[in-house]
């Protein structure tokens, strides 16, 4: 097991037979899970987490539009097994799809508190992440980051559906770089 | 003696985040069991300012916010912008640029009608039209991104014309869409128009006479799905329209049904136009050769020296609007959109209040909605079309 | 069109002489400068004469001229149906003076009145629920008028130690550059300054 798992952990895209497989000469061999195994409780933690990343549908502006046809047949987001949520407490992710005003901050920030942990944050579009085209208006917030801490930022006014994806992935990556658990 | 007994209305807030409010709207909905008693919609929670930064910017970085106020339908917006700087300006595009104009603003149309009627269905709990127009929104924005290079807010339309001209070979793949779309429609149609469920959702939901319509402020599908026989497409044409061959589309009840139908039949007429444009499209240049609006081309600018300042002094200082005022209005697939454009003379516009359509309609839903059931209120929400960019500005 | 609409005017001049003050056409597009003592009468009018049917109001917007006398101006436009007419009703007001709502008239004026009265503060006495309408929940000012920055006073913030979004006075790394383009070097104008006479020469 011991040689079996940092190659496992080095190879951050391990197929889910792998890891059982891990699992499972682990738990065959001692009977239990020993704290040394915590890595192969990461791989199967950021793999279950990277495997049903569930956003929020927060579309506020234009960049909700693109999100939609993210989310439609063509580029089918659906296939990362990121299926869209009405409500906050069963998202894991939130997109901020377009501009954030000042008369909405208080909501989205209530939205954010109400997502259970572990929650991220894509900021998707230039309004959201600095204002952009609006940055100068008295009704605008200079990005939403002011509000909510976020993860990745998806450049582009409205970035394109394929843009959202790849920014989706991006943060696949970034949750298999985290531990799951802290020892 | 029975006691007596104070029954109290329950208030119910509906959004600002919630799946079918189309955006960001608020409604505070005071309830009377299941039945809506009072509906006050807070909206503003998209106000980004728009009018205030148009004064603050030259004619041409203007254009790009009408893109941004409705979202769905972004080139019918620039239209109306365009419109009423050509009018205080004085100039007239050629004939090859309104042509293109006319075809843009009706494919945007059909874009428009493709949206918001999945919409009104996933609202009411039909999710497959929207997956099945989204694959032809898709086809849509190819269009869009072969013509100026963005899939969604174009920037397309400029005062004087349209940025360039099409493409070599987009006509004929237009075309072939154009050809293949009345299919879509009926598939659309299989599903929703007779429909028990949808029927049972829709039928006699927000009726609303034509009286009412009239002095709600209502335009485009609305009103002529109450009775009024009002496009200004047919009433004042602007651009080519007064070249086409199409019909409007009347609906009798002034219900949910009769905007989806009015929709849905606004679609294919769209379709007509469409095909005529591109039949009858002229040759010629698309931009005005006047040089003071229109910006010199680029092989000009490498051999003259006034093309050159010309193009220099466009792109930082743009060109100046005489003082005047105007209200112009286009007939955008939600409704009468239109600029009250105020110039004073300089670069900038001095006012730039924006018409939109939904704002009117939005304002009539405590009308519409009052002693409807809680869930008809959001069919009705669908069926006016909202799109917050444009109501909030 | 054009003849129609001067017709139209002279009509309206001539009916309601009393309440306006003036009438013109420009652009294709027919003006009636309006009193506010007088403008319930002539919107009745405007909507109820068989010459006119303007039954649909489509649209209210202030406009802000801080050099004026009476400093804004509420401009209402209305639609005819039947004649397939466009006018527009323009009401000169002061900071301090009211304009009657004319929300009796046409119940559609109700937003947009509101609208008026948040972005300019222009107030409509009568009206019967004159709140702010686009502009945030407790927002000071109003934002459409010339003196208002651009950037506005305040902007918000989430605040980890009060757990909420604060408002703080605005604070931009970059101020919003505005140019002036009046100086007289500018040639964008079909008549060069100094230049005036080309025209008279020509003709």
């Amino acid at each position: 097991m011991s040689e079996s798992v940092p190659k496992l952990s080095a190879a951050a895209g391990a197929t889910p037979e792998d890891l059982t497989r891990a699992l499972d000469k682990e738990l065959n061999s001692k009977g239990f899970l020993l704290t040394s195994a915590a890595s192969v409780i990461n791989l199967a933690a950021n793999w279950a987490r990277t495997g049903s990343m569930w956003p929020m549908t927060f579309g506020l502006a234009c960049c909700a539009v693109e999100m939609i046809h993210a989310y439609m047949p063509r580029y089918d987001l659906d296939r990362f097994g990121v299926v869209v949520r009405g409500s906050p407490r069963q998202a894991d992710v939130m997109i901020v799809a377009g501009t954030l005003t000042n008369k909405m901050a208080p909501a989205l920030r209530k939205v954010y508190d109400q997502m259970a942990e572990p929650r991220w944050v894509v900021s998707m579009g230039s309004c959201a992440n600095g204002g952009g085209y609006y940055t100068y208006s008295y009704s605008v917030v200079r990005g939403c980051d002011r509000v909510v801490p976020v993860d990745i930022y998806v450049p582009g006014c409205p970035p394109t559906a394929e843009a959202l994806v790849y920014g989706i992935l991006q943060l696949q990556k970034k949750i298999r770089r985290t531990e799951a658990f802290i020892r | 003696m029975p006691a007596e007994t104070q029954i109290k209305n329950l208030t119910v807030n509906f959004g600002p985040q919630h799946p079918a409010a189309h955006g960001v709207l608020r409604m505070v909905m005071e309830m009377d069991g299941e039945v809506v008693e009072r509906l006050d919609p807070h909206i503003g929670l998209l106000h980004r300012g728009t009018e205030k930064l148009i004064e603050y910017k030259s004619y041409l970085q203007s254009i790009p916010y009408f893109d941004r106020l409705d979202y769905v339908s972004p080139m019918s917006l620039e239209h109306a912008f365009v419109l009423a700087a050509e009018k205080l300006l004085g100039i007239q595009p050629p004939p090859r640029g309104q042509y293109v104009r006319t075809l843009f603003a009706e494919i945007t149309r059909l874009t428009n009608h493709m949206f918001n009627v999945p919409a009104l269905a996933l609202d009411i709990g039909a999710m497959t039209p929207l997956l099945w127009a989204c694959e032809q929104r898709e086809i849509v924005m190819e269009f869009y991104e072969r013509v100026c290079g963005a899939r969604l807010h174009a920037a397309y339309f400029r005062v004087g014309g349209v940025h360039q001209d099409l493409p070599a070979g987009l006509a004929e793949d237009i075309m072939l869409w154009a050809e293949k779309l009345p299919a879509f429609i009926d598939d659309i149609e299989t599903l929703l128009s007779e429909n028990r469920i949808f029927k049972q959702r829709t039928v006699n939901i927000g009726s609303v006479s034509a009286e009412d319509a009239l002095a709600w402020g209502f335009s485009g599908p609305m009103l002529r799905a109450s009775g009024v026989p009002w496009d200004l497409r047919k009433a004042q044409p602007y651009d080519a329209y007064a070249d086409m061959d199409f019909d409007i589309p009347i609906g009798k009840h002034g219900d949910v049904y009769s905007r989806y139908m009015v929709r849905i039949a606004e679609m294919r007429q769209s379709l007509r136009i469409v095909k005529q444009a591109i039949e009858n499209m002229p040759d010629g240049p698309v931009m005005t050769e006047d040089g003071k609006v229109a910006p010199p081309k680029r092989s000009e600018m490498k051999s003259s020296m006034e093309a050159l300042i010309h193009h220099f002094k466009l792109y930082t200082e743009g060109f100046h609007v005489p003082a005047g005022e105007t209200y112009t209005a286009v007939e955008a697939p939600k409704g009468e959109f239109a600029v009250y454009l105020v110039s004073d003379g300089t670069n900038r516009p001095y006012r730039c209040k924006i018409r939109a359509p939904g704002f009117a309609h939005l304002q009539a839903m405590n009308f519409m909605c009052k002693g409807h059931m809680l869930a008809d209120s959001v069919s009705v929400l669908g069926s006016i079309d909202p799109v917050f960019g444009e109501i909030d500005r | 069109m054009n003849q129609a609409l001067q017709d139209l005017g002279e009509y309206i001049a001539g009916r309601l002489s009393e309440e306006i003050d003036g009438q013109e056409v420009a652009y294709d597009e027919l003006m009636i400068a309006a009193r506010p003592d007088g403008l319930i009468k002539t919107m009745r009018f405007l909507r109820d004469d068989s010459q006119c049917l303007f039954k649909c109001l489509v649209d209210i917007c202030g406009v802000d001229y801080p050099d004026r006398e009476r400093r804004f101006e509420v401009v209402y436009n209305l639609v005819s149906v039947a004649h397939n007419q466009r006018i527009r009703v323009k009401v000169p007001v002061g900071e301090n003076e009211a304009v009657p709502s004319v929300t009796q008239v046409f119940p559609s004026a109700d937003w947009y009145e509101r609208e008026t009265w948040d972005l300019y503060g222009v107030y409509f006495s009568n009206h019967p629920d004159l709140r702010r309408i686009l502009t945030d929940y407790g927002f000071e000012g109003h934002p459409l008028r010339k003196d208002f920055p651009l950037t506005g006073h305040v902007e918000v913030r989430y605040d980890d130690e009060q757990q909420r979004v604060v408002y703080e006075p605005v604070h931009l790394t970059q101020e919003f550059r505005t140019f002036d383009f009046l100086s007289p070097w500018e040639g964008m104008t079909r008549q060069l300054p100094g230049d005036e006479k080309a025209e008279e020469a020509e003709s």
